[in-house]
């Protein structure tokens, strides 16, 4: 699993790597607008991300407008449903409203922060990210 | 509307050593400020029957009704006129508001924890010591600090009426 | 007021949705069981719940709840498309029920914090079972089972914060010495030592590395530090890099609501989501509010009430669920294509209980504002013609009325959920008792202020209970009868003269007379009456007496005459009475009566020396001045004088409540004749002062309940005056 996190508080990152890294390789940027670029260039050399963590409240490019960046980034490759990115909102912004943003958006889970390690391991082991 | 009563309690810890001193019966009392809402004159108090006596009744605090109970009464002692300088100390312990009546506000000052000594156990001439859990002396004065939620628990009425 | 709806947090949305979704399937499951048969509106629609329910506990994670709800949906889709003939319909209403409590106890456990831990092993393999068995029995001849069509569920997961139950909250306070240079720095460093150590944290001051004046802040009030982990204190500790300077420093452990709450409140929420300028601007405006709706919403779970009609659209977990469906099974929509119509136009919007009870103040509050204005001695005292004042006065009284009307019309709900929910009770308690019961409700769409319906739930209830256990008789004994062998338990509700009354009525033996009076002079209660003069209604009045019960054999459901008593406090609390009333062996009658609205009155004012009592205009039927002859004085000291030949007992308010002022003079106050229930006495005050609309507030708690005395209320000048119930002090005379 290649995984791609988006984090602007330095703590949150540490944990998301150290957590994440157990699974495969992870790379890290700091806002929105770096994730996207990473992104780009990871499908560019032809090694997509499987997972992709991003942050709501980041500078630059918030979570929101980086995870419509990438769905935008993959219809216009034509990259088909199954084998587009999963994406993973990370965030402290707990209420139904950004929820539910989230979702149409099109990420497939949502996580609020604290992150609950086992119930997000649970969640990649439902999306067949991890056996 | 709502937030104007809090603006004491917001941050409690940066009032924790800060205490609210008054006097009642020519003793000085001192209060945590941390549960002192706000201070008022005293205005007409409407009294309720069958109660008892230091519950002098309830006060209207802007469309909110509270009941006062008078310091005084409470320590056991005789009740004072009331007069212009007489002054209600708003509190809040438990989210039970309640109005103190006292002799005079003096002020607000800083007691140090290790300022503090225990009141001496022994129960002496009056009925105030159950209320008291410390005493500052400072030069010639000694405040004596009050546990407010011990001020307004009415457990010595049920005692007596356990007696009864 | 729809910002507040929409910001409720995920999980609180969760469970309110959840919650209405089980209850009209309670009431579905109750509608099968009563017809006898599976209408496919029912089974469409339970198909339906059990999909939502599906979909929103999966996205919640939930997974028992998910898979009830997957292995009911499963019995309902296969219902729906093979249509089987012969279906055991109490079986089916069976499985609904169990699996209705199922998830309704998960989701309290969830409501009070904790994990739902509960499995569905075995409500799933009686739902498979189940299936099987009907699969089974169509197999020769039946329709066969068209292919699944049903869309695969989504793929959608919120994974929620972490605040566990297994997770501790601290608050951690550095203090450090006055003469620390650089504190802001010091304090620094030991909140980085931990944030690499604990789950999550948070401190304040925030921004103690941008800003150099924090450290005066840090020197002054300490450093505060929030922490939650599922380490110990000594853990926690150990992991703070001390470093120098430190005078003090202590740990203490708090709520995860504290923590949460501090969090709201605090500059920059949560450990990652610092906000930085030139961040879009939606956030950022959204912060001040955050606080003041997060308390909001904490509170809304009480319950709370629709209003119509608003544009706003709270979009809900289900919904989201059916959204996520839909772009699942329609990857490639063309964008040119019109969106898809969104279910219905939402025409309700929830609102905040509290905020409600804010508006009655207000509006009580604005009541008696008007009649300072109206009333003000600078325009009546000076005997002055105003008639522009006077028409715009009467103009803004009538607006100020309407204004009330309309708060207190919002406020109103029908009883019918109320009643809905007995008819769960009555399918249960029947069951198991052996009984065959019929529950006929009459006039459910009654409506009774939101406070009062809250409090006449669980009486009702118990007299359900009590009419089922106690009122209606066993098979055999009906069968010796000429009634019918299913008992009728009639719940009713109407409007009767500004009250509302609610009736439950049974078919059953009606009370023992006989038995009841036994009981009575066994334990006491009758005291130094004759047993003779006692007509029915006070015998039957009895069995509201705390500890008394006639029933030999003590049952589950209605117990040993516990609640009786309790029943009727609780009645008496909302300003309403039971009246009960028999024939035996044509069953017996409760009759509850209930105010419309407890908020707002009309009321006299008198005044008793300085101080000052109200009773309610509607238990007040004159009012009468006397001469020393009129005063009958009985030797034992009772007074009671006599007004066109009817006597009537005399309540001085002076001696009840044991006032110092006041007049002992019959000839130089009033009498006051008040009627409660058909008991009549007349309380001697000073003086009457006015008739006033009254907004009642309660008596603060800290004061403890007064015999007599049901609350208090402003009065024009300010001043605050006790109310009178009439109907206790006037019970209490008997």
């Amino acid at each position: 699993m290649k995984t791609l996190i988006a984090e602007d508080d330095f703590a949150s990152r540490k944990f998301m790597l150290r957590f994440l890294s157990k699974f495969g390789e992870c790379d890290i940027t700091v806002d929105g607008l770096e994730a996207v670029d990473a992104f780009l260039m990871a499908l560019e050399s032809g090694e997509g991300y499987d997972l992709v963590c991003l942050d709501i409240m980041m500078p630059a490019m918030d979570g929101y407008q980086a995870l419509k960046a990438i769905r935008d980034i993959e219809k216009e490759k034509n990259i088909p449903e199954e084998k587009r990115a999963k994406v993973i909102m990370t965030t402290a912004l707990n209420e139904g409203r950004n929820v539910s943003k989230a979702f149409e958006l099109g990420c497939v889970a949502y996580a609020g922060k604290p992150i609950d390690q086992e119930k997000f391991e649970n969640v990649l082991r439902k999306i067949e990210l991890i056996p | 509307m709502v937030e104007e009563n809090n603006i004491w309690t917001e941050d409690e810890d940066t009032q924790r050593d800060k205490y609210m001193t008054f006097t009642a019966c020519g003793e000085n009392y001192g209060i945590s400020i941390s549960c002192v809402n706000e201070i008022v004159g005293l205005s007409k108090i409407a009294e309720v029957p069958e109660t008892a006596s230091y519950v002098r009744g309830l006060i209207n605090l802007r469309g909110k009704i509270i009941p006062v109970i008078d310091v005084r009464m409470r320590f056991g002692k005789e009740p004072l006129e009331y007069n212009d300088r007489t002054c209600v100390i708003v509190i809040t312990v438990n989210k039970t508001v309640v109005g103190l009546i006292v002799d005079k506000i003096a002020e607000v000052c800083t007691v140090e924890q290790d300022q503090i000594v225990p009141p001496p156990t022994v129960v002496n001439n009056s009925g105030q010591t159950r209320f008291i859990y410390g005493i500052v002396r400072s030069e010639d004065e000694v405040t004596m600090l009050i546990d407010p939620a011990r001020l307004i628990s009415d457990e010595d009425q049920e005692a007596l009426r356990n007696l009864a | 007021m729809a910002e507040a709806y929409i910001t409720e947090s995920m999980l609180d949305m969760f469970l309110y949705e959840s919650g209405q979704n089980l209850e009209q399937l309670e009431n579905l499951g109750i509608e099968c069981d009563k017809s006898g048969e599976l209408s496919e509106a029912s089974v469409n629609e339970i198909f339906r719940i059990m999909h939502t329910l599906k979909g929103s506990s999966g996205i919640m994670m939930y997974n028992d709840i998910t898979t009830c709800a997957h292995s009911l949906e499963d019995v309902f889709y296969y219902i729906r498309e093979s249509k089987p003939k012969n279906i055991p319909v109490s079986d089916v209403v069976a499985l609904v029920f169990d699996s209705c409590e199922f998830i309704n106890g998960e989701l309290d456990k969830i409501r009070d914090g904790g994990q739902p831990d509960g499995s569905s092993e075995a409500l799933v393999k009686a739902n498979k079972e189940f299936l099987e068995r009907l699969k089974k029995n169509i197999t020769d001849g039946g329709e066969k089972l068209p292919a699944d069509t049903r869309k695969k569920a989504p793929e959608k997961f919120y994974i929620a914060p972490a605040v566990s139950s297994d997770t501790n909250h601290y608050h951690i306070t550095i203090k450090y010495r006055s003469d620390t240079e650089m504190a802001n720095v010091r304090a620094y460093t030991a909140a980085f030592s931990l944030k690499n150590a604990v789950a999550d944290m948070y401190y304040i001051p925030e921004d103690i590395i941008a800003d150099e004046n924090t450290a005066e802040a840090i020197l002054a009030d300490g450093f505060h530090i929030y922490v939650s982990d599922k380490g110990s204190e000594e853990d926690v500790m150990r992991s703070i890099n001390q470093g120098s300077g430190i005078s003090n420093i202590e740990i203490e452990r708090i709520s995860a609501e504290e923590y949460l709450n501090g969090k709201q409140a605090g500059p920059g929420a949560g450990s990652g989501d610092i906000l930085l300028p030139g961040e879009q601007e939606e956030p950022a405006a959204k912060k001040p509010a955050k606080k003041a709706s997060k308390r909001s919403s904490k509170k809304a779970a009480e319950g709370d009430v629709i209003l119509a009609p608003a544009e706003e659209k709270p979009v809900s977990v289900g919904e989201m669920a059916k959204k996520a469906e839909e772009q699942t099974a329609k990857p490639a929509a063309p964008a040119s294509k019109a969106p898809m119509p969104t279910a219905s136009k939402q025409t309700f919007i929830s609102v905040n209980v509290s905020k409600m009870d804010e508006i009655m103040d207000l509006v009580g509050e604005l009541v008696i504002a008007e009649s300072v204005v109206v009333n003000n001695p600078d325009i009546t005292g000076i005997g002055l013609e105003l008639p522009n004042f006077q028409k715009a006065s009467a103009q803004l009284r009538k607006i100020i009325g309407d204004l009330q009307d309309v708060v207190m019309g919002m406020r109103m709900l029908p009883l019918a959920p109320t009643f809905q929910k007995m008819n769960r009770i009555v399918f249960d308690v029947s069951i198991k008792l052996g009984k065959d019961i019929d529950l006929e409700i009459i006039g459910e769409n009654t409506e009774v202020d939101k406070n009062i319906i809250e409090h006449i739930s669980d009486p009702l209830m118990h007299l359900v209970r009590n009419s089922i256990d106690h009122g209606i008789e066993t098979r055999e004994e009906r069968a010796k009868t000429t009634k019918s062998p299913r008992g009728k338990i009639t719940l009713e509700a109407r409007n009767e003269g500004g009250k509302v009354w609610i009736i439950v009525k049974d078919d059953g033996g009606g009370l023992n007379r006989d038995k009841i009076l036994a009981k009575a002079r066994a334990n006491g209660l009758i005291g130094n009456r004759n047993e003779k003069e006692l007509t029915d209604k006070e015998i039957y009045n009895f069995i509201t007496l705390p500890g008394f019960s006639t029933k030999e054999q003590v049952t589950e459901y209605s117990g040993r005459g516990v609640g009786m008593d309790v029943v009727v406090q609780s009645i008496q609390d909302v300003g309403g009475s039971l009246e009960i009333d028999s024939t035996p062996g044509f069953g017996s009658t409760m009759t509850i009566k209930i105010p419309l609205t407890l908020a707002i009155m009309k009321g006299i004012v008198a005044k008793i020396g300085s101080a000052s009592y109200v009773m309610p205009t509607g238990e007040i039927n004159e009012f009468v001045t006397i001469e020393k002859k009129d005063l009958l004085v009985e030797p034992e000291g009772r007074e009671s004088i006599i007004i066109r030949g009817e006597c009537y007992p005399v309540i001085r308010l002076k001696e009840f409540y044991h006032l110092k002022e006041g007049y002992d003079d019959v000839e130089l106050g009033t009498f006051i004749v008040v009627e409660y229930e058909g008991i009549k006495a007349a309380v001697f005050v000073d003086d009457l002062v006015s008739e006033q609309e009254i907004v009642v507030k309660p008596i603060p708690p800290y004061i403890k309940k007064i015999k007599g005395i049901s609350g208090c209320t402003q009065l024009g000048d300010g001043s605050i005056s006790l109310i009178l119930d009439v109907g206790s002090i006037l019970k209490g005379l008997e």
